[in-house]
């Protein structure tokens, strides 16, 4: 079964601590071990980061949780109405992100670009 | 969660304390510190991330930007920490290579001068 959790916050780096704290207690529900929880939580982090410094005129952040059996799926999106470059890949954040997480993707779509990653854990 | 920065003098060393969570919201109040530290005369600074929860890119960048304050005048910056989770994003970065990284603060400082 697979639940998700939307979570709409800021355009502000000082809401990125809710982010971090829903993306623990949602891995804890799906007893991630305290390692895997910290990798999610830095990923989620430097995918939020990455978006906001991408934000614009944008006021607010959205970030999804996908909750499944061995695996959660967060996908982090902006409003963006200017593509621009694609995100640098040669950056810590980026080295981060990808050594935290089993697959990353960048997308952008109608006006929004989006970071999507999978972190697998827990039961599996 | 806020970030909280403290300074001591031991000998010849600045050692600053830090405790909380470092991201993007909180990292420019530790920049701000390295620098203010730097312009006041301290190039043998240590950072005590014992205490520090949670560390990020941003964080990472702010300690490199003072590392690189130092250096230009001879200085040093030396760090300790001893969280895995921590020293992981050292790791990932490469930045084990770039940073001395000690178990303690007598440690760090007692560490000669590169």
């Amino acid at each position: 079964m697979t639940s998700t959790v939307h979570l709409e916050i800021p355009a502000s780096g000082a809401y990125l601590a809710v982010a971090r704290a829903a993306a623990t207690g949602l891995a804890a529900q799906l007893q991630f071990t305290y390692e895997e929880i910290d990798d999610l939580r830095i990923a989620v982090d430097e995918a939020c980061t990455q978006l906001l410094a991408r934000r614009g005129s944008a006021t607010t952040l959205n970030v999804a949780y996908h909750l499944a059996d061995a695996e959660l799926r967060v996908d982090v999106s902006i409003e963006a109405s200017d593509r621009g470059e694609p995100l640098e890949r040669d950056t810590f954040a980026w080295q981060i992100l990808s050594a935290m997480t089993d697959e990353v993707r960048e997308q952008a779509e109608a006006g929004r670009l989006r970071l999507s990653f999978r972190k697998a854990g827990g039961r599996g | 969660m806020d970030l909280d920065l403290n300074v001591r003098k031991d000998g010849d060393h600045s050692v600053l304390e830090v405790a909380g969570e470092i991201d993007v919201y909180t990292a420019p109040k530790l920049r701000e510190q390295l620098i203010e530290l730097v312009s006041d005369g301290s190039y043998h600074i240590v950072v005590d991330l014992e205490k520090v929860d949670f560390l990020d890119s941003t964080g990472l960048g702010v300690l490199v930007g003072g590392l690189k304050r130092v250096r230009n005048h001879d200085g040093s910056l030396q760090l300790v920490c001893t969280q895995e989770k921590i020293l992981k994003i050292f790791r990932i970065t490469g930045l084990t290579k770039v940073f001395p990284i000690h178990g303690s603060v007598p440690d760090a400082i007692s560490a000669p001068a590169e």
